[in-house]
């Protein structure tokens, strides 16, 4: 398991004795650390700061690109007339509904085929076929099954994530070691006690990182039916937008979009942590 | 005559879609209590195999295995497997590694806890608790994996090349220990090896099975004065004509086979 690196704390603390060569270590990591945070930063400054002045002198067309005090003041009206949260929030339910279903039932599956091994070689060319389909295809079929609305949209989402996490989750399932396997059955577990002590904390990073990416895809799955059928959320307002030309209303959907998705991928990184300490111990 | 395991008429057939192969071939045996037995043969004879059906991993063809009188299953408490790897779960600490066992048995209680970590105390490993196996060496882990073995009571122990990960130095070192530990302990231990130095430097009884099907080629009594450590045993001249006869046993068969 990794360990914190408390250098900050140990450079502040006057009364543990370090070598010369060890302070200087420890201060060269650190500066090191700020050197890595102050570029990342600064980048970041650099590109709005160009995008404003940019727009602002008209280098480049404000009304092509918007700019960033423009996307603020979009934000502040979306704000103000309720529309920030009405969209938001649709899109928001939709992608969280898919990604906990898909996410669900994914594991599920993958967990009856692990246990079923007949099951597991029949469905194979089952996955294999509907994997590299592109869910996209199917959504004419979508909007007629289940009408044009939020079902569809969630019924997307959820078509997207889900075989990738059965295969995913499956493939890390089938490949834990044989001899730990083999080590457990000489001391008598049955299945479902290989399956809860050898099988699950042995896929946790696996498990972590399918989560990561079904993070990604939820809001893939949910844009991408907006697209389709919708009449509110944030998929509507992007694709609103370019229909009317109205790019600062683009933009700020998109930086939505990222504040929202990132949102969701920390909470996932929360209990990646959370995860580890209930195992790694 | 105290019997603990007994082995009668013993034969294993394997089946696969190529061929059907006959892996063992009437084995009679008898072991008694707190006596050390190593299983020699030349490779792929089938040595590891005997110790999965005396586990009950895998169920004789014909004939019969018994262990203080009952069928060997792997629900019952009987015997103990060691492995080559040491087969530690890496996400657990040392101490949990040694509760891995008693929790697949359900018998995870504190008495039985209690137990494994004064087995653990007693054998070096106090330091070491809360550690992660990789924060530790090779002799050490296998070290963890006996006292989580040992921590099940099992009458017998089924060692399978515990040593041969091992580089020579912790080998001979972690043979000392690890025989310590057994004769302390007072368990019946089979030891399957390739090495033949270790099985004499070790066992009570030596069994020296022949190449493919393996039946017993030969049986060899050890008598090493009791205080010998393996190490001090593998200097002696008893030891050393030992090896010279198994040695033979083992190249003849060889011979014979080509």
């Amino acid at each position: 398991m990794k360990k914190t690196i408390n250098y900050n704390k140990r450079l502040r603390n006057p009364k543990q004795m370090f070598s010369k060569a060890h302070f200087d270590y420890l201060k060269k990591f650190r500066t090191r650390k700020l050197l890595i945070s102050f570029t990342q930063i600064l980048i970041l400054v650099i590109f709005l700061l160009s995008w404003e002045l940019l727009t602002k002198y008209e280098v480049v067309s404000s009304f092509f690109f918007s700019s960033p005090s423009k996307i603020i003041k979009t934000i502040g009206e979306l704000y103000s007339s309720g529309e920030l949260f009405y969209h938001a929030k649709i899109t928001l339910s939709e992608t969280l509904i898919g990604f906990v279903i898909a996410t669900g039932i994914g594991f599920l599956v993958a967990f009856v085929l692990w246990y079923c091994d007949f099951l597991r070689r029949v469905s194979e060319p089952y996955l294999v076929v509907l994997n590299s389909l592109p869910k996209i295809a199917l959504g004419p079929i979508i909007i007629i099954w289940f009408g044009a609305g939020s079902k569809a949209i969630i019924f997307m989402c959820i078509l997207i994530i889900i075989i990738v996490t059965i295969m995913n989750i499956l493939n890390s399932f089938t490949s834990c070691d044989k001899q730990l396997i083999a080590l457990a059955k000489s001391l008598g577990a049955n299945k479902f006690q290989i399956f809860i002590k050898l099988i699950l904390p042995n896929s946790l990073k696996d498990i972590v990182s399918t989560l990561k990416i079904n993070v990604g895809l939820s809001w893939i799955g949910s844009i991408m039916g907006e697209y389709l059928v919708s009449k509110a959320g944030l998929g509507y307002l992007l694709i609103y937008g370019g229909q009317v030309f109205n790019l600062n209303l683009v933009m700020t959907s998109t930086v939505i979009l990222c504040v929202l998705a990132s949102a969701m991928y920390f909470i996932v990184a929360l209990f990646e942590k959370l995860m580890n300490k209930v195992y790694h111990s | 005559m105290n019997k603990l395991v007994s082995i009668e008429n013993l034969s294993l057939i394997y089946q696969s879609i190529d061929s059907e192969t006959t892996a063992l071939k009437n084995i009679n045996l008898e072991i008694e209590k707190e006596e050390f037995i190593a299983i020699v043969g030349p490779s792929g004879c089938g040595k590891t195999t005997i110790l999965s059906l005396i586990a009950g991993l895998i169920k004789p063809t014909t004939g019969e295995i018994k262990i203080l009188d009952k069928v060997p299953n792997l629900k019952s408490n009987l015997c103990a497997y060691m492995f080559q790897r040491d087969n530690l779960l890496p996400w657990r600490t040392i101490e949990k590694n040694i509760y891995f066992g008693l929790e697949l048995k359900h018998k995870n209680t504190k008495d039985n806890q209690q137990y494994a970590l004064n087995l653990a105390e007693k054998y070096g490993l106090k330091d070491f608790l809360k550690k992660h196996p990789n924060e530790l060496s090779g002799g050490m882990r296998q070290r963890v994996a006996l006292i989580r073995t040992l921590s099940l009571k099992p009458e017998l122990l089924l060692l399978d090349e515990p040593f041969s990960a091992l580089d020579y130095q912790t080998r001979l070192k972690l043979c000392d220990d690890i025989f310590k530990i057994i004769k302390n302990e007072k368990k019946t231990a089979i030891l399957v090896t390739h090495d033949i130095q270790e099985a004499i430097s070790m066992a009570d009884r030596i069994i020296v099975l022949t190449a493919r099907p393996a039946e017993i080629k030969a049986i060899h009594k050890l008598e090493f004065k009791p205080d010998l450590t393996p190490f001090n045993r593998r200097n002696t001249e008893e030891a050393k004509q030992m090896f010279d006869i198994i040695w033979q046993e083992i190249q003849n068969e060889k011979d014979d086979k080509l």
